[in-house]
């Protein structure tokens, strides 16, 4: 792998021991690849907190914990700095950290949970904890090299804005946020972004959980490694519904880019979007693979509720403006726990515009940093009917609760925290 | 017994053996099985409930959270990780997943040659990380 003189400085360990080991893992992932350069980064975001995956060490420090499975060393390398060119701020967290106790969390975890974002923000990273980084001004620009941990915002960055990401992972997002530089490969590279594959929308598609499994048919159908292009019978479409599809993209497959004619900043035209390529292959999205996914992840039953969650990915302002003019004046079922998940600045903005106050007062919560599944089972473990508005949440809750799945959208997801049922008529349906 | 030898590139050294576990549709990122044990938790995957602890583990590639390699390193903390990697073609996800595993592994094989196809769940399998070389033998 060919280096700068600046990147041969870091490796020398010019410029410390943190930076000269990140650098030294993405040289390694770099020539994994078969990557023959590294490019600049200059946005990150990083998954801080402790989480569940850690534990297979001594969570309790997380120093440590950082150099073992993090860095992958056995000795400890104090994470205590970020490139300073490189806007880093942190992905979801375990636990909202202004409560746990309506999670089940345990003071002791929540206070770890804590230290480990202390330490992240010591070393440089901006404390956001949300899987929407976008909503709070963390935007990269066409073109712009970026890493991040959330799958959704690989797909959202390349596809809606334009920019310059690979799925990499979470080990590599911290030693490229610590050395601001990724493999020059992938989709940092201008000729391997175009299409692959054409898929041709043979439905309609209008509403934002249509959008939602409109992505997921696409990803369950795309060969690996694939670029999906997509034209066909999209309707009134807008940056919320695609975020949605580029997340139930990301999750089903491992798209990083996703076309759309007409609608993304590559894809002007269906010859733009290929970009010299030929069609690998070209797959027909009908509306009996909408319904046919739409059964394989909702269950089939009516039963009663406990559990209703909304915001997968975080909400914005104006998806919590409509819950609150939804609820205004309604209560929702004493045994069903509402949350609804979203950012600091858009809790903010919600509390501001008594919006919050509306969802308290029907007795729903809006909670921020995290996700039920993020969180972990003693949240999730103990609730027998769960309802969400997201493929993404379904996929996940089908491998860790045997509770009753059910899909819906935003207004089903309310109408079944209100009654405390899911009931035929709020399933998905032409 | 049937002996097959295929050749990929190598990209991370050493030579092991062991019995393969092959996952056409790959496994789900950040999830898709419980890192102190190995076993396999996705919901409807071929091999729920059985572990990929010192299997040969035979993918096409990654699927789903950019979460996909912190579940191999967290599982090579625990020992609970495979003995070797194998990925019809290598991308962002596997490749952080190899670097941090840190086992023999094979990639990049060509298209008449797929790991996925030509390799068969309870095969022994030779991976040669160095030469890129493997050698299938099917009882």
């Amino acid at each position: 792998v060919k280096l700068t003189s600046y990147e041969q400085e870091i490796f020398d360990g010019n410029h410390g021991k943190l930076k000269q080991t990140a650098l030294s893992n993405i040289i390694d992932y770099a020539r994994i690849l078969g990557a023959e350069e590294l490019c600049e980064i200059t946005k990150a975001t990083v998954y801080c907190g402790a989480h569940s995956y850690l534990d297979v060490v001594n969570i309790k420090n997380p120093q440590e914990t950082f150099s073992k499975i993090n860095l992958g060393v056995d000795e400890v390398i104090p994470f205590d700095e970020t490139d300073s060119d490189c806007f880093t701020q942190s992905c979801v967290c375990v636990c909202d950290m202004n409560c746990h106790e309506e999670f089940n969390v345990t003071k002791e975890k929540y206070q770890l949970n804590l230290d480990y974002l202390k330490m992240a923000s010591e070393a440089g990273v901006i404390i956001a904890n949300t899987c929407t980084p976008y909503l709070n001004g963390w935007i990269p620009a066409m073109g712009e090299h970026f890493v991040t941990t959330e799958s959704g915002v690989t797909t959202i960055g390349n596809s809606l804005f334009g920019a310059r990401c690979n799925a990499d992972g979470i080990e590599a997002a911290f030693w490229s946020s610590i050395c601001g530089r990724t493999p020059k490969w992938g989709m940092h590279v201008e000729e391997n972004r175009g299409g692959t594959h054409l898929f041709v929308v043979d439905t309609p598609v209008e509403t934002k959980q249509e959008f939602d499994i409109l992505g997921a048919v696409i990803g369950k159908n795309l060969p690996y490694g694939g670029v999906p292009v997509v034209v066909g019978d999209l309707k009134r479409v807008n940056f919320d519904k695609l975020r949605q599809m580029m997340t139930s993209v990301a999750i089903t497959s491992n798209c990083e880019l996703c076309h759309i004619v007409g609608y993304t900043p590559e894809a002007l035209t269906q010859e733009i979007a290929f970009k010299g390529n030929e069609s690998k292959g070209t797959i027909t999205i009908t509306d009996k693979m909408m319904k046919d996914l739409y059964m394989d992840i909702c269950d089939d039953t009516e039963n009663e509720v406990d559990f209703v969650s909304i915001g997968c990915p975080h909400l914005d302002i104006n998806n919590i403006k409509e819950i609150a003019e939804y609820l205004k004046d309604k209560k929702i079922c004493g045994k069903v726990h509402l949350g609804l998940w979203t950012s600091y600045p858009i809790k903010h903005m919600a509390e501001v515009n008594g919006y919050l106050e509306t969802i308290e007062s029907a007795g729903g919560y809006i909670f921020t940093d995290s996700c039920p599944p993020t969180i972990g089972p003693e949240y999730i473990g103990k609730y027998h009917g769960m309802v969400f508005d997201s493929y993404k949440m379904c996929k996940n809750l089908r491998n860790k609760s045997k509770a009753d799945i059910y899909f819906g959208d935003v207004k089903a997801c309310l109408d079944a925290a209100i009654s405390g049922k899911w009931e035929v008529d709020h399933r998905w349906k032409k | 017994m049937e002996k097959i030898i295929i050749k990929g590139r190598g990209v991370m050294p050493g030579k092991v053996e062991g019995t393969a576990m092959v996952c056409p549709d790959s496994i789900e990122g950040y999830g898709g099985f419980d890192p102190k044990t190995g076993v396999i938790i996705e919901h409807n995957h071929l091999h729920k409930g059985k572990s990929l602890k010192d299997t040969i583990f035979v993918l096409p590639g990654s699927r789903g959270s950019n979460g996909w390699s912190c579940f191999f390193g967290a599982a090579r903390a625990a020992g609970a990780g495979p003995k070797a990697l194998i990925f019809n073609r290598i991308d962002s996800s596997s490749g952080v997943a190899i670097a941090i595993s840190k086992v023999p592994t094979v990639v990049d094989f060509s298209e008449d040659q797929n790991p996925c196809e030509l390799i068969k769940t309870g095969d022994h399998v030779i991976v040669d990380g160095d030469t890129g070389i493997i050698e299938i033998t099917r009882k």
